[in-house]
């Protein structure tokens, strides 16, 4: 019953986006509604029994802990852009960057965009969760290309087309996994639950062949190294609540949707083969976006490629496949969340009040954006994988994982490769945030609701550490589980 | 009756990797629609099933009548240069088609085994489609020929999907057409955007996010 409200709500506000005139009152509307998807997502989670998933509506929807996991990170960081985007718009509209008509237009997008990544993993059936996941592509090129200038068209048009034929190519990995599915006898259907139960009587050949689509498919979707040439131009150029959404949450998304094929080929095939490809798209992603962080000017693809080295180290835990490989995988999925949108919101209100991109003309963010300046400074140090917060944590049971496994190689590249944008990140952000004061700037004063969903996110990024230690017995017992069944 | 319209599938095919200028690329694609249109509707008239009829309905209208239709439409009111800024010339193209074929045939013969030729002809063809699709999309320098290219992809992936055990279950179908539709008319959205910001629509020369 949840589900139905937490994919109703988003409807219901983009039909409210479109009738309310006054839109800090729109944009106050929106937040209480995502309020209550994150309630009633925290209810789910709580409800959906461990052991077992839930079919309802039909066999329409399918829900179980993984489903239910992705459901809860999606609306926490949805919860955020929605507060963050009230003052972001705001400001927009002031400095006359865009019309009062594009602000709404801006709510009904923002709320199609959140409803077709909250679909994905609720579906059951594989053609809609494409159908599902290619939305997300077509609602959020317009997000992308928003303000309409020569650069965010021409990224629009990149992740439109990069990302069309990646998903035609998991179309036809699904499709292939079909004709396995069939050809083993079963029924004509394309239901998750369904296929998984007759794992073991596909054709091996062509499962294979059918998941080296998929993963192709959707990890270009998902921004794996090397199919990620669209990443850092869309997340770039897109307004930054939407940044954040992008590279929180909808690069999960695909995630999720490699991982519900990942279960299927490891019962039919056995873990080796997924765990070879998970780490080697894994692997290629963080040297690749190692390379771009060092050498990168522009402040938000800085961002982008740090996600594209978070997705590697989600790949690799997953492919080391062990309880504490998937474990860190799982949380690391929700700390990159948190982390990179709170970065996002930090990085979009450097520019706003810079009117710059470039790293190299901003400085002495602390002393003009006083709030906006520690945030980003602890959120380096978060983001970078720094002891007391989250993503340590999950770096570091993936690495525990790694050598438990015997994989002392990737565990070895991880770690240098950590290192390497550590200091990159270090550096740049060290420049930006303490450097001379350009001569013309003041200090700023910054919007209650953005910082409320700054604070929001810092909760998330420092409670983990406390909260793991209670709900350490569910984790162990869903990382048995996932792969194992 | 069956391999003569795949040959036609095939045909129009090759027109479309030696097209030169936008309008014949467009008609090469309704050819090859057409020619889809009919396979699944005698797979509808030899099964007697509702749904392969409306399939077969809907695949008419779409792809072979309205989505053409828009592009047209599109090439008229963007007043562009109707050249497809071949990156490798009409005969190499051919070659590299011709190459394709053979490489899908390998490819279904591996999946099936040998045996069942007749059913390996239909899934090369379907293979073959997509990867003449995706040749468009990467060797075709204009924004119009990457939409083309990319419906030619899904057209071999809607022959793969009704030739393995009789199509996608219904709803499935109806939801990836819809789907299709929707893509092609913000594609399309955008390539207005691209002519009025750019004044041109050669993809080649959007470069100004790098690194």
């Amino acid at each position: 019953m949840e589900i139905f409200f937490i994919l109703g709500i988003p409807v219901l506000l983009a039909i409210g986006a479109a009738l309310i005139r006054n839109l800090k009152i729109a944009g106050m509307f929106n937040s209480i509604g995502y309020l209550l998807i994150l309630i009633l997502s925290i209810v789910l989670l709580k409800k959906v029994p461990l052991s077992e998933g839930v079919e309802s509506h039909f066999g329409f929807i399918y829900l179980d802990t993984l489903s239910v996991f992705f459901i809860f990170v999606i609306s926490v960081v949805a919860f955020a852009a929605s507060l963050y985007s009230i003052s972001y718009i705001k400001k927009d509209l002031e400095k006359g960057i865009i019309s009062q008509r594009k602000a709404k237009i801006y709510y009904i997008l923002f709320n199609f965009f959140c409803l077709s990544m909250l679909f994905v993993p609720s579906v059951n059936n594989m053609g809609i969760l494409w159908v599902a996941i290619e939305m997300t592509t077509l609602i959020s090129a317009f997000l992308v290309g928003f303000y309409n200038t020569k650069e965010s068209v021409e990224a629009a048009w990149k992740y439109i087309i990069i990302c069309s034929v990646g998903i035609i190519l998991a179309l036809l990995g699904t499709i292939l996994f079909y004709f396995a599915f069939s050809f083993s006898g079963g029924i004509k259907s394309l239901n998750w639950s369904d296929m998984v139960m007759s794992a073991g009587k596909m054709d091996k050949n062509i499962l294979k062949i059918a998941f080296i689509f998929i993963v192709v498919g959707y990890g270009t979707k998902a921004g794996l190294a090397p199919m990620h040439t669209w990443l850092p131009d869309a997340h770039s150029q897109a307004v930054s609540p939407i940044s954040a959404l992008l590279s929180g949450v909808l690069l999960k998304t695909a995630i999720y949707a490699i991982l519900r094929f990942g279960i299927i080929i490891i019962k039919a095939v056995g873990f080796a083969f997924f765990g070879k490809i998970m780490i080697l798209f894994g692997v290629v992603s963080l040297v690749i976006s190692a390379g771009f962080i060092i050498v990168q000017k522009d402040l938000k693809r800085l961002l982008a490629y740090s996600s594209i080295e978070h997705i590697g180290i989600i790949a690799i835990g997953f492919g080391l496949g062990n309880v504490l490989g998937v474990i860190g995988a799982l949380l690391h999925v929700f700390n990159h969340a948190v982390t990179k949108s709170l970065m996002f919101f930090g990085a979009g209100n450097i520019v706003s009040v810079y009117k710059k991109h470039n790293m190299n003309s901003i400085r002495g963010v602390i002393k003009v954006l006083p709030f906006t300046g520690i945030m980003l400074l602890l959120g380096t140090f978060a983001l970078t994988g720094f002891p007391p917060f989250s993503i340590f944590i999950s770096e570091i049971i993936i690495l525990i994982g790694a050598f438990l496994n015997g994989s002392y190689l990737i565990a070895g590249l991880m770690l240098l490769f950590l290192a390497v944008i550590f200091s990159a990140f270090i550096y740049h952000f060290g420049k930006m945030l303490f450097g001379n004061l350009p001569k013309d700037m003041v200090k700023v004063q910054e919007p209650l609701s953005g910082k409320i969903a700054f604070l929001f996110l810092f909760f998330q990024i420092c409670a983990l550490g406390l909260v793991i230690p209670f709900i350490k017995k569910d984790l162990i017992w869903i990382a048995q589980k996932l792969f194992q069944g | 009756m069956q391999l003569i319209i795949l040959f036609g599938v095939l045909v129009s095919t090759y027109l479309m990797v030696i097209a030169k200028r936008i309008p014949a690329l467009i008609r090469g694609f309704r050819y090859q629609s057409f020619c889809l249109f009919l396979v699944t509707f005698f797979i509808a008239l030899h099964e007697h099933e509702l749904d392969l009829f409306i399939v077969a309905g809907l695949l008419f209208i779409l792809k072979v009548s309205l989505i053409p239709f828009l592009l047209y439409r599109i090439v008229r009111r963007i007043k562009v240069n109707e050249d497809l800024g071949l990156f490798i010339n009409a005969q190499l193209s051919l070659l590299f088609a011709l190459g394709f074929t053979y490489l899908s045939w390998v490819f279904t013969m591996y999946l099936i085994g040998p045996g069942n030729e007749r059913f390996g002809i239909i899934l090369a063809v379907a293979f073959f489609i997509v990867l003449a699709g995706l040749f468009l999309m990467i060797f075709r320098m204009t924004a119009l020929a990457q939409i083309v290219g990319l419906l030619v992809m899904e057209n071999g992936l809607f022959l793969l999907a009704s030739t393995i055990s009789g199509g996608m279950p219904f709803f499935v179908e109806i939801a990836i057409f819809f789907d299709v539709f929707v893509s092609i008319l913000i594609m399309g959205f955008f390539v207005y955007r691209i002519n009025k910001l750019f004044t041109h629509i050669d993809v080649n020369k959007l470069s100004r996010l790098r690194g």
